[in-house]
């Protein structure tokens, strides 16, 4: 129960009574910030959601992007913070599930899942451990058994996620124009609950993500059932191809009295529900109880009574519950009665609506002397470093993770994970490109160029496979939004965000804000993780093996920005500096010098340089490609700096580009058009991973011993710790 | 001292689904006829063979091992631990 005592008496003075029990547990659910975004929703407005290709009806819980030929993309990201941290692999299991639904209740099949996990330090935590190998199982199974891919994502590991972690999972669906649902009701129609039985697990499960995780306060877990939702999920889509859906909303955050009001909210319709028609797993439910569970698997249909009987059929056939519980009404009331007895009856408008909050802000005092620099400690062998660093929990290859993500499954997928952005393929003959990206540590040293950076990389991710960026999804992860320094965090990230979707004409089509993520330590850093989509219109740029000779080309400046590099924080230990910022002129012209260029077929590959900077860039590209590189650090365009900042600065809308010799003029040519910054910086082959500076080598490290490292050393610390 | 078979049952708290047991229950047992069943949990054992100097010890030492190596998730699961002369 978290109203608060003004909360309360408003809800009094707006219904002229005391409210009942169950009452007070639907608006309670209802007015959590999980459900009804009452501190964010007034500043959320600011973000561009249309755009050409954006298609906006009432009720969705997605996205929906028009990718032509008759076909719609849906998108949507979620994330399941509280619950995970508790409760690993059924939190990111089930966290999989709700988004799923979400793309599912816009009458679309869902074909790609991304995961962003985010853990404490797991070379000294083992709690931290234990989360990142349950979350990372959790996703596995549920994904993989539902036969959707799951492939992309990220991984990162901080302090500030002690005890902690976030699990964000996006999902892409695709589907017929023609077949979207169209959200509405007529008086007289019914109201069905379909999927899994309601029972005691995960109640008050939205106040619950609304209040600071406390420790003795970790109760509410959910449990996983992928199969039931498989079930829905052909249920669902045969049941809309037969035209039996009125409307549609999945069960999530506050249970059935949150699905109920919404859809009745949005509709203009009261509903009338009895909850003895529910079907539950134990008999000795409260009517509070079945109202407030958040049992997972669970969709609620609005249907005609004629076309009832038809998706009754339909529920037999894939042998899934379904109850009707109640019917339309045209006074926009939610009323639930057990039997002839009622329980509540309250207004849709005022259940749905909570009052919004506009809350101070202030920035927080320790941005001001955050990029001041310490002085950094000599380092001796940096080839011994570098091993180091490709071991890093934060550098080394994700492969343990996504190798255990069926990332196949359902053969869309033609650029599989592990590089920039995973691509799959359309019916429409087109290609979908999708990445999301965050990074805290950048966002804690400069909230809004932090979040721009996301945003950017993201974009770099799929402009790397080719695609043009057409839709974004924000995520928007903090701590307590009653401090005023943490809530100046999310405004500031917020207002990048909008400055570069508008700049660059990328709507945002969908989102989460996550609030309340507090840990025994303190609040997590500020967490915005920016999911982008990319649309090829003809062919994907398939990474090519790289062999002896081929040119490696850099576009875009380096400049002195460690700030939140992985260089500064893991091998300095120092948390500070200049956080990187986007020119957002140089940014667009770089990305559409380097779309040129895929769409004209030249090169091998592109690669966008980021975490651990043009050092750790270069070396997967050889690593992936088993071959040595000999890069001259003096050719690098940018600021004059020192050779290892050269190294390791993450400035963005840098890209790596690949090339065969023979085609380096015609590269050249092209890049010279679009005035970017560019320079060839060094040729592929041999065994070694060189970088040189002043004709003196700084980095010789052999490629096979470099690879062996990278891709083991994140599995070896899991598995033996 | 002496030697003791203990038992450890994890399963899901009461009232949280078991969609392994469902499962088995809907779409093995009942549609072999037997009607007569009417619920089914699936749970994980573990046989502990462990030396001390009763049973009441030997009860306390393997809650206390499963409760400090979290060998199970309290949040979700709930353990009984059953002592039998080995």
């Amino acid at each position: 129960m978290s109203l608060e005592p003004q909360e309360l008496d408003e809800l009094k003075s707006k219904i002229g009574r005391v409210p009942t029990s169950t009452e007070l547990e639907i608006v309670a659910a209802q007015w959590s910030e999980h459900c009804s975004y009452k501190s964010s929703k007034m500043h959320l407005k600011m973000l561009p959601m249309t755009g050409p290709l954006v298609i906006n009806e009432k009720g969705y819980d997605s996205g929906v992007l028009d990718v032509g030929g008759g076909y719609v993309v849906t998108a949507h990201i979620e994330s399941h913070n509280h619950p995970s941290a508790v409760e690993p692999y059924g939190g990111a299991a089930t966290g999989v599930g709700g988004v799923v639904r979400d793309i599912l209740s816009a009458g679309t099949r869902p074909i790609a899942i991304f995961d962003g996990l985010r853990f404490g330090n797991i070379e000294k935590d083992k709690q931290a451990r234990w989360l990142f190998k349950n979350a990372v199982k959790g996703i596995a199974d549920y994904g993989n058994c539902l036969g959707i891919p799951t492939i992309g994502g990220e991984v990162e590991f901080d302090d500030c996620y002690q005890n902690y972690a976030l699990v964000d999972v996006a999902c892409v669906g695709f589907g017929r124009k023609d077949k979207l649902i169209k959200n509405h009701a007529k008086k007289g129609d019914v109201v069905v609950l379909l999927g899994g039985s309601t029972g005691r697990d995960g109640i008050g499960g939205s106040q619950f993500a609304s209040d600071s995780l406390e420790s003795e306060d970790r109760s509410a877990v959910q449990i996983p059932d992928p199969f039931i939702e498989k079930l829905i999920i052909e249920a669902i889509l045969e049941a809309r191809t037969q035209k039996l859906i009125h409307a549609m909303k999945d069960l999530g955050g506050g249970g059935l009295s949150c699905a109920v009001s919404e859809i009745a909210d949005t509709l203009d319709i009261g509903i009338e529900m009895d909850v003895n028609k529910v079907h539950t797993r134990e008999n000795d439910m409260h009517p509070n109880e079945i109202m407030v569970s958040e049992s997972q698997e669970r969709m609620l249909i609005v249907t005609s009574k004629v076309k009832l009987k038809k998706l009754q059929k339909i529920c037999e056939k894939f042998r899934i519950g379904c109850s009707v519980i109640g019917s339309v009404t045209f006074d926009n009331k939610v009323h639930v009665k057990k039997g002839n007895k009622t329980f509540a009856n309250l207004s849709a408008d005022i259940i749905a609506n909570a009052t919004l909050l506009d809350l101070p802000s202030k920035k927080p005092s320790y941005l001001k002397t955050i990029t001041h620099e310490k002085k950094l400690k000599p380092i001796t062998d940096y080839s011994k470093m570098m091993m180091k660093f490709l071991s890093a929990p934060n550098i080394a290859s994700k492969i343990w993770v996504y190798s255990q993500y069926d990332h196949e499954v359902g053969i869309r997928t033609v650029v599989k994970p592990g590089g920039d952005a995973s691509v799959l393929r359309l019916d429409n003959g087109k290609f979908l490109s999708v990445k999301i990206d965050g990074n805290p540590k950048q966002c804690y040293i400069n909230p809004r160029e932090g979040a721009i950076g996301c945003f950017e990389e993201a974009c770099r991710n799929v402009v790397c496979t080719g695609a043009k960026p057409v839709g974004m999804l924000d995520h928007l992860q903090f701590g307590s939004p009653k401090d005023p320094e943490i809530f100046w965090t999310f405004l500031e990230s917020l207002k990048g965000l909008t400055d570069f979707a508008k700049d660059f004409g990328i709507p945002c089509i969908g989102g989460k804000v996550s609030l309340y993520n507090e840990t025994p330590a303190g609040s997590i850093k500020p967490t915005p993780l920016i999911g982008v989509l990319g649309l090829i219109d003809k062919k994907p740029l398939v990474p090519q093996k790289i062999i002896d000779g081929d040119c490696l080309v850099i576009v875009g400046d380096t400049k002195d920005e460690l700030g939140g590099s992985e260089y500064f924080e893991y091998i300095h230990k120092f948390i500070g500096g200049n956080c990187p910022t986007v020119n957002f002129k140089e940014s667009k012209k770089n990305m559409n010098a380097v779309l040129d260029i895929i769409s004209k077929q030249i090169i091998k590959s592109a690669h966008d340089c980021s975490k651990g900077g043009l050092a750790v860039a270069v070396s997967e590209l050889c690593m992936t490609s088993n071959i040595g590189c000999n890069v001259s650090l003096d050719m690098v365009p940018g600021e004059k700096l020192s050779f290892d900042r050269i190294l390791f600065s993450e400035s963005h809308s840098r890209y790596l580009l690949t090339v065969e010799k023979k085609n380096i003029s015609k590269l050249e040519k092209i890049l010279k058009k679009y005035k970017v910054s560019f320079k060839n910086i060094g040729e592929f082959g041999g065994e070694k991973i060189r970088f040189n500076h002043n004709n003196t080598s700084v980095i010789n490290l052999r490629v096979d011993k470099a690879h062996k490292t990278w891709i083991n050393s994140l599995r070896d610390l899991v598995l033996h710790g | 001292m002496a030697t003791f078979d203990v038992h450890v049952t994890i399963e899901n708290k009461p009232g949280i689904s078991d969609p392994e047991g469902e499962t088995i229950l809907n779409d093995l047992v009942l549609r072999g006829l037997h009607k007569s069943v009417t619920k089914i949990k699936t749970a994980k054992m573990l046989k502990f063979t462990i030396t001390e100097k009763d049973k009441k010890t030997a009860h306390s030492k393997v809650q206390k091992i499963c409760d400090d190596l979290r060998i199970y998730n309290p949040m979700v699961s709930i353990v009984t631990v059953d002592v039998f002369d080995a």
